[in-house]
């Protein structure tokens, strides 16, 4: 903790609530008073059951949820001022892939609305291809995929784009176990060639221990931060890591860190 | 016996499970039908069925031979109906694609707005025309100028309100966060339009096209008969009619079944080139 101190804070969440309301127009609180501070370049999860607001705290630090109390600071500036600098990269829980387009195409558009020069998109999303393993698929279209592939070009789509902040939800729940630990080890080694913020929203506790530095619980109803555990695992991880017994106190402790008995 | 038996069976199990034999079957037995009431008709079935005569329902070879004989001005005036349903078509869907655009960039009173020209479609065709008919009387002073003008128009009003309610689904029913992801790239509206919105839409315009291609020959059909300006395959089934030349009416009315059916076979055509990347 007192390394992380002197790092340099890069998003700071302060009190933050957000408050939905329902088809019969009563408020529900999906998310309140939420207090955080993450650190550049570290690899934050945001871990819990499902109704306990993660995916909202992550669509308010991109923008694309307005908060309804509190304040959300990034290099000192707004979401909106963030966003508007095309420094997110955002996983959704579904592909997102354009069926007119073919997989590479896909990958390009992104860097296709930053004006990247056509050498520069190509070389890209080759690059990204590589590493999600689907060179042999450039130039198929999404349908022609399967569910699994098509999220990992999802996830290239994102590389790609080299964001300064990294902000996925639940980007591997849909994949098999064998596509999820290779994409594990590739998102951890792009992570630390680029030393990229990176928050995470998962519900897999295990996935959650892996790969970050901390583990934000949450917890619902409403949906609040209820614990953050540092996970002190050496870097770099690896697969081994999983049999340790550090790994599995580690597991236990976030297990027990839930609240009102959800998990 | 029974080996004979089971051999058939899976004939027919194979024929059933072979798309290239079903494909086929597809055009096969509607062409089959078609055969079968030609020779009903024919051999005069038909006419004992309906209680007619062959003056009023003339043989098919008769009607061909007026066909025939009568091609020259068939051919103009198909002419003259193709190109008042092909103007007005085109220049109707170019028209309610930018209306649908319109609607999109103002969800709220595009909405409105869509549910009006929604309205105006629903307005048959006979009570359109005469009153096109009398609002461009003073277009021009020749009367096939303002006769096309008036036909063109309700062609016109016909293809946009069905582009207009299709293309606006298409620029608007788009998947599930791809708008969110357009924001996190802070893609201006522009953008959005070009690389989501209308590529989304492509589907669709062939939608709004399937109706659109054909509505557009009846629609010409019906206004020529009460244009002004005497031309067209559907005024000429009207004016056979009304001289009692059944045999001439039925080659027009053959001539507009053609013109329906080669023009929606053009339309598959295209679609499926254009549309290869979206199935």
């Amino acid at each position: 903790m007192s390394e992380a101190v002197k790092k340099e804070v890069e998003i700071e969440i302060k009190d933050l609530g957000v408050t939905f309301q329902d088809n019969s127009g009563n408020d529900v609180q999906a998310l309140t008073g939420v207090n955080l501070n993450i650190y550049k370049g570290e690899f934050v999860s945001l871990l819990g059951p499902s109704g306990c607001g993660k995916t909202t705290l992550l669509r308010s630090v991109a923008d694309l949820q307005e908060p309804t109390e509190g304040t959300v600071r990034i290099a000192g500036m707004t979401p909106k001022e963030i966003r508007m600098q095309q420094k997110f990269g955002f996983v959704f829980q579904q592909p997102v892939l354009f069926d007119w387009r073919t997989v590479k195409k896909n990958i390009e558009l992104p860097l296709e609305i930053m004006y990247y020069s056509k050498e520069e998109r190509s070389q890209r999303a080759d690059e990204m291809l590589e590493m999600v393993g689907l060179k042999n698929f450039a130039n198929h279209f999404p349908k022609q995929l399967s569910g699994g592939m098509q999220q990992r070009v999802n996830i290239a789509r994102a590389f790609g784009l080299r964001p300064e902040i990294l902000l996925m939800d639940e980007p591997f729940s849909a994949l098999d176990e064998f596509t999820k630990e290779k994409l594990h080890e590739d998102l951890l080694q792009i992570w630390r060639q680029t030393n990229k913020t990176v928050l995470f929203v998962t519900h897999n506790i295990q996935e959650a221990v892996f790969l970050s530095d901390r583990v934000c619980v949450l917890s619902p109803h409403p949906g609040r931060l209820s614990a953050v555990v540092e996970i002190d695992l050496p870097r770099p991880r690896t697969l081994e890591m999983k049999e340790t017994q550090r790994f599995n106190e580690l597991v236990t402790k976030v297990r027990n860190s839930f609240e009102g008995g959800s998990v | 016996m029974a080996q004979k038996l089971k051999r058939k069976k899976s004939l027919y199990q194979r024929g059933k499970e072979n798309k290239k034999v079903q494909a086929a079957l597809t055009v096969l037995l509607p062409v089959l039908f078609g055969i079968l009431v030609i020779a009903l008709w024919q051999g005069q079935s038909l006419h004992k069925m309906f209680h007619t005569d062959t003056y009023t329902l003339p043989l098919p070879t008769k009607i061909g031979s007026i066909f025939m004989d009568n091609r020259d001005k068939i051919w103009e005036n198909t002419v003259a109906t193709v190109s008042v349903a092909f103007i007005g078509l085109m220049l109707g869907s170019l028209l309610g694609y930018a209306v649908a655009i319109l609607a999109s960039f103002f969800p709220k009173m595009g909405k409105g707005g869509l549910s009006i020209i929604g309205a105006f479609a629903s307005v048959p065709v006979v009570a359109m025309a005469p009153v096109l008919n009398n609002w461009t009387k003073d277009i021009s002073n020749e009367a096939s100028v303002r006769s096309m003008v008036a036909k063109i128009i309700v062609v016109m009003l016909v293809s946009a309100a069905n582009m207009s309610l299709n293309a606006y689904r298409g620029l608007t029913e788009l998947k599930p966060y791809a708008e969110d992801l357009m924001a996190t790239y802070a893609a201006k509206k522009r953008v959005i339009l070009v690389k989501l919105r209308l590529p989304n839409s492509v589907p669709y315009i062939f939608i709004a096209l399937k109706v659109a291609v054909p509505a557009s020959i009846m629609t010409t059909i019906v206004s020529e008969y009460f244009a002004e300006y005497i031309t067209g395959v559907g005024r000429q089934i009207r004016e056979n009619i009304v001289l009692a030349q059944y045999s001439t009416a039925w080659a027009y009315i053959v001539t507009a079944c053609l013109l329906g059916v080669i023009s929606y076979v053009i339309l598959m055509i295209v679609q499926s080139i254009l549309l290869r990347k979206h199935q």
